[in-house]
């Protein structure tokens, strides 16, 4: 018998919290149940658009991240 | 959700040991994660750069002096500095975040995006700005979930542990936020097509 999954499941499968065994059986109940992959086609976009409002600090702020941490001892004696 | 063949605490540790390419490796692995979070609350480009330069120089004076707690996850912990120090800010300074015009000035985002149009990478940037501050919108206890469990990359136990409900109820909020937030988007007519809006 095809086991039946809510949403909560279907997130933590998308943030691969599930195990192995459940991975298999969503994937089984994927295939018959057209709800579900429709459930799941929705959170993923939505949770792809999170992915994609990330910003990105200049390469100049990263470099003196960098230069901090390489010049630590300087900072530490001074 | 990336794999990464060598852990954040193996990077750690052979920084520890003087390896300042593992530092790299690490600042570079996470540094849009703890950016967005600043910057989701500061809203400007050039002060949430000064603040993520400060929270690394916490965690730099925190891993050489030898007081970086082990047992912990780095992203959470670092996230935490960072999102702490953007709060501060803003009580130092007297003042709460306000809608402050987004720059969008990023040598970054620049070299990405290098061969979009001017005009395609203007309402890629005003799409993604859009989706921002749909996020902040959110009720409370959902944004909060979303950003743990999204950007500090914490599991939905940590977080149930670190708010005080349950698993489930961590996960019903996160449900609840991601609803909203296609609920939101579908309402604002935001057409996301990963064929329009290339990474």
């Amino acid at each position: 018998m095809i086991k039946t999954f809510t949403q909560n499941e279907l997130i933590r499968y998308i943030y691969q919290e599930t195990t192995k065994e459940e991975n298999t059986e969503i994937e089984t109940a994927l295939i018959f149940d057209d709800s579900l992959s429709n459930d799941l086609s929705e959170l993923k976009q939505t949770v792809l658009a999170l992915d994609d409002v990330e910003k990105s600090p200049s390469k100049f702020c990263i470099e003196k991240i960098l230069d901090y941490s390489k010049t630590y001892e300087e900072h530490a004696v001074n | 959700m990336r794999k990464y063949s060598i852990s954040d605490s193996e990077l750690i540790s052979l920084y520890k040991n003087g390896n300042e390419e593992a530092f790299a490796d690490l600042v570079n692995r996470h540094r849009n994660k703890i950016f967005t979070t600043v910057y989701m609350i500061v809203k400007d480009q050039y002060l949430a750069e000064d603040l993520l330069q400060e929270t690394y120089i916490k965690v730099v004076n925190t891993i050489k002096s030898g007081r970086y707690n082990e047992e912990g996850k780095f992203l959470p912990w670092v996230t935490r500095i960072a999102h702490n120090l953007a709060i501060d800010h803003f009580r130092k300074a007297k003042r709460y975040p306000t809608i402050v015009m987004e720059d969008g000035s990023n040598v970054f985002n620049s070299l990405e995006f290098s061969e979009d149009s001017i005009e395609s990478q203007k309402i890629k940037e005003d799409t993604h700005a859009l989706l921002r501050d749909l996020i902040k919108e959110l009720p409370d206890t959902q944004k909060e979930v979303l950003m743990m469990r999204h950007y500090m990359e914490m599991s939905f136990q940590e977080i149930a542990e670190a708010t005080g409900v349950s698993i489930n109820t961590a996960l019903g909020r996160m449900r609840y936020a991601l609803i909203n937030l296609k609920k939101k988007m579908i309402k604002l007519n935001i057409a996301y097509d990963k064929n329009l809006y290339p990474k």
